[in-house]
């Protein structure tokens, strides 16, 4: 797309996507921004990777993690498959996992990886350059998590209490105020806010509810996403 | 979600043809919308510029920005969902069977 063609992208959404970019490169409650920007490149190298591959393959065993890692290798490996194989996780290579890098850590990574697939899925499908990674701070990580936390039912991974009180996917990143928050920010401006989705109607006057549906179920099935 | 929606707008839907993906299933661009979400979701760009390029020609570019940009949350949800564990109660899940068996969903790892 040359420069003239670029498409105007309305505030809302260019604005939650700045936004969000630019916390990347900030301390998150369980990884430095340094870290942080570290393992949103893993995703990016995975995103951008035409023929991936296989699940049980992370970047630690294929030698493709940076030289001098400041991230866990476990979070690299966690990451890339969120990233190119969300689909194949299952709940015993979850707990095999959380066992070296931490429930917690397991919710940031899995919040990073749903971050840059959205904003580089957006800017490659409007035919936008990707954005380059923020640089990361080196603050420590901010240990800001939700008091109390719970055991969820309807997730694998603990939520802000009390679990399963809303559904499975809003509370999943409950744990991590500033990972929920964003997310759903990026969500509103994407889609829509969960308030409006009780709106079979709803529109922003370009695409139907239903048409906004179809594109997303489309995705999932791509994505192999029963959800 | 989409029966639903669907449902309130008055309209029906095949779902059967929306898998196929036939030229139209009741819907403006459905053709248009399907092939730009296919082509966001894989890796080639020649493909891509050219189902950006039908839709914003049935659509508008501004409609061609909002596709892109649901399609973006749905790259995100989508992780988000299998990364967490998310589980769908059971009542949604008989609900949607026929959107399940359409897509030929019923069998893939994520179902949990």
């Amino acid at each position: 797309m040359t420069p003239s063609a670029r498409p105007f992208v309305r505030l809302d959404l260019a604005d939650a996507h700045d936004r969000a970019w630019a916390e990347l490169g900030q301390s998150g409650a369980c990884f430095s921004g340094r870290q942080r920007v570290e393992l949103a490149g893993t995703v990016v190298a995975a995103l951008a990777d035409p023929e991936p591959p296989p699940p049980w393959l992370g970047p630690s065993q294929l030698g493709r993690l940076p030289e001098r890692c400041a991230a866990p290798e476990a979070a690299h490996d966690v990451i890339h498959r969120t990233a190119c194989h969300a689909g194949t996780i299952t709940e015993s290579w979850y707990r095999e996992k959380v066992d070296l890098v931490g429930e917690l850590a397991w919710v940031e990574l899995v919040a990073i990886a749903c971050t840059v697939a959205a904003v580089q899925s957006f800017r490659r499908a409007v035919g936008l350059d990707p954005w380059q990674l923020p640089v990361g701070c080196d603050d420590p990580p901010t240990h800001e998590v939700a008091h109390p936390l719970a055991v969820a039912a309807m997730n694998w991974v603990p939520v802000a209490a009390p679990a399963d009180v809303t559904a499975s996917v809003v509370q999943a990143f409950t744990a991590l105020p500033a990972e929920q928050d964003r997310t759903w920010r990026l969500a509103a401006a994407q889609y829509m806010s969960n308030e409006e989705m009780d709106d079979p109607r709803f529109t922003r006057g370009t695409l139907t509810r239903p048409e906004m549906e179809l594109l997303a179920m489309r995705v999932a099935q791509r994505r192999d996403c029963f959800f | 979600m989409l029966r639903w929606s669907r449902h309130e707008h008055g309209e029906s839907v095949d779902l059967d043809d929306l898998a196929a993906c036939a030229d139209d299933a009741g819907q403006r661009w459905s053709r248009e919308l399907f092939d730009f979400a296919t082509s966001s979701t894989g890796h080639d760009g020649a493909v891509l510029d050219r189902t950006r390029a039908a839709l914003v020609a049935r659509a508008g570019e501004a409609a061609m920005v909002d596709a892109a940009a649901v399609i973006a949350n749905f790259e995100m949800m989508t992780r988000l969902a299998d990364g967490t564990g998310a589980r769908i109660p059971q009542d949604r899940v008989d609900a949607s069977a026929g959107i399940v068996r359409a897509f030929g969903m019923a069998d893939v790892p994520s179902r949990r």
